[in-house]
């Protein structure tokens, strides 16, 4: 027996060491931005492992970071909140709307996945330039603009994760509740959303985090004054590296991770998971 | 009565079928005006645009660049995470989907923040090539920032969680009592896994394959950020087309080329499988 369990051994740990190398791939990029923000080194930047320990660069993170963090922040927050109204109304209807031509509608609600980020940027560019020139409203470097495109692009998620717990809830519990007398109304609020609500959370939170990593599609929307966090970022490392940015980055990753940490602790992993997976 | 829930579709429908259908409409039709100076565009309905991506060398070269390195992580992105989905299914389920959110939560993190800590790692003084050095495996620093390598790393960071998320949830679903079947009948482990595991994930990988695919094809700020200006995939090159060049009929061709060539490909992949599954069927 032992001739046997000893490859069966090594290959545990070969199959170990390779999830455990999956995990540093993934992690060590974090770690990196948050050990160099603490190095106060003459020429700094870039330093890992720190070689001077200090937070020098906490103090100089320039306004402009948070300023467009606050965009952002509002952008996701209403990116979610109106992707999950249409989100929720769109996956009602096509799960219990008995609708003609339901599959065509779910394939174009989730055509804006299949279109590649960066052609969906350009041509939201191209619409609101007519816009403004056919109506004078000026969307291009915009809050409602920039809202209108993150909505287009995070109303999928929303449908997805609704539709996809839908398909478990018995409808004969709502018509249960309209024959005993429930209003419609009624009976969605009492009796669907409750039963939905996981998908709604994770659909939203999903939307809310695509809208607020997003650089191709806010980058042609956002104007020269007023743009968003990622944006602004991107700008910072591709033009003029200034390690404030380690250190807006290190603040970024706390506060993901406390909204994560959050997350999963009060509405469940599978709400982070999606409802995709999972028991 | 029947609750009516039909009526609840036309708010959202109008909303994502009227821009879809409108966003679409404007980029095809501008990319078939020829550019003039400064943003303006000649008026007349052409073909120029198209011509000239067909006939010069920089943007065939770029389309062609664009499709090995989405393809290549796509690839690598099922090598990668298919072991590690398979484990984590197979995990005692607490320990699987914890180790599986952890992945997720990993993939929210802003893309911006994860490539400057790859630069950080990539540097020519960075602690990746400190250590090669020291171990002997290299004698000089391997610079992977702006070269390609360094661009399917970082597309790699950027979509393996979702490859890991999609195969989780299909080897899931496929039962432990087959594989138990097949090994009390005898069968080698790698046999069963090859046997009966891998064909029926088959699926899931195309899915997962196609996905990571098309986010790869369409990725602007890993190519731009880790190509360091070198590495001129279709999406940094419409980019600098609209906002440098402001050439936007050119930008409205590349638009359109991106967009046919993921729609072809997506196609291909999925009438392929339908056949494979077919001819296995039958």
């Amino acid at each position: 027996m032992n001739g046997r369990r000893l490859p069966r051994l090594l290959w545990r740990a070969v199959v170990a060491a390779f999830v455990a190398a999956f995990y540093v791939f993934l992690f060590a990029p974090l770690v990196v931005v948050v050990g160099a923000s603490f190095d106060g080194g003459e020429h700094a930047f870039l330093n890992f492992p720190p070689r001077h320990l200090s937070l020098a660069w906490y103090l100089k993170i320039p306004g402009r970071y948070f300023e467009t963090l606050w965009v952002s922040l509002q952008l996701g927050v209403v990116a979610a909140a109106c992707s999950g109204v249409l989100g929720v109304m769109a996956a009602l209807a096509l799960a219990r709307g008995r609708l003609p031509g339901a599959g065509l509608m779910a394939a174009l609600f989730r055509a804006p996945l299949q279109i590649p980020v960066i052609v969906t940027g350009f041509a939201f560019l191209q619409l609101f330039y007519l816009a403004s020139a056919a109506g004078g409203v000026p969307l291009v470097g915009s809050f409602a603009g920039l809202a209108i495109a993150h909505v287009f692009i995070t109303l999928p998620y929303v449908i997805g994760t609704t539709a996809a717990i839908l398909q478990r809830v018995n409808p004969s519990l709502e018509e249960a509740a309209i024959s005993l007398g429930a209003t419609r109304w009624r009976t969605f609020r009492r009796v669907t959303l409750p039963a939905i609500l996981p998908g709604v959370y994770a659909g939203a939170l999903y939307a809310f985090i695509v809208s607020f990593g997003d650089v191709p599609v806010s980058m042609f929307l956002a104007g020269s004054r007023y743009t968003t966090f990622p944006v602004e970022m991107f700008y910072g490392m591709e033009l003029n590296f200034d390690p404030a940015i380690l250190a807006m980055s290190t603040l970024i990753l706390v506060g993901s991770f406390a909204a994560i940490w959050a997350v999963q602790r009060f509405l469940g992993l599978n709400t982070l998971l999606g409802t995709g997976a999972g028991s | 009565m029947k609750a009516r829930w039909g009526w609840l579709i036309l708010p959202p429908l109008l909303f994502s079928t009227g821009l879809l259908v409108a966003t679409q409409l404007l980029f095809v039709r501008i990319s078939f005006f020829r550019d003039l100076r400064l943003g303006r565009m000649d008026d007349r309905f052409q073909l120029a645009n198209y011509v000239a991506f067909f006939t010069d060398p920089f943007y065939l070269d770029s389309l062609r660049l664009t499709v090995e390195i989405s393809a290549l992580v796509a690839v690598l992105g099922l090598v990668v995470a298919y072991p590690v989905a398979y484990v984590l299914a197979r995990m005692p389920p607490r320990w699987g989907t914890t180790l599986l959110a952890l992945a997720v939560a990993s993939s929210f993190i802003t893309i911006v923040i994860k490539i400057l800590g790859l630069v950080i790692i990539f540097g020519g003084d960075g602690p990746l090539n400190a250590a090669l050095i020291r171990i002997g495996i290299v004698a000089r620093p391997i610079g992977l920032y702006g070269s390609v390598g360094g661009v399917v790393v970082g597309l790699l960071l950027y979509t393996v969680s979702f490859m890991l998320l999609i195969l989780f949830s299909v080897i899931q679903t496929i039962p432990r009592s087959l594989e138990q079947a097949a090994e009390i009948h005898g069968a080698a482990r790698w046999r069963v896994f090859w046997r009966v595991i891998l064909p029926l994930s088959l699926p899931g990988m195309v899915g997962g394959g196609l996905i990571v695919f098309n986010m790869a094809m369409g990725a602007f700020t890993s190519a731009a950020l880790l190509g360091g200006g070198k590495v001129l995939t279709l999406p940094v090159v419409i980019q600098q087309t609209v906002l440098v060049e402001t050439k936007y009929g050119m930008a409205g061709t590349l638009s359109a080329v991106v967009l046919l060539v993921v729609l072809l490909i997506n196609l291909l992949s999925v009438l392929l499988v339908s056949r494979l599954q077919a001819a296995r069927g039958a």
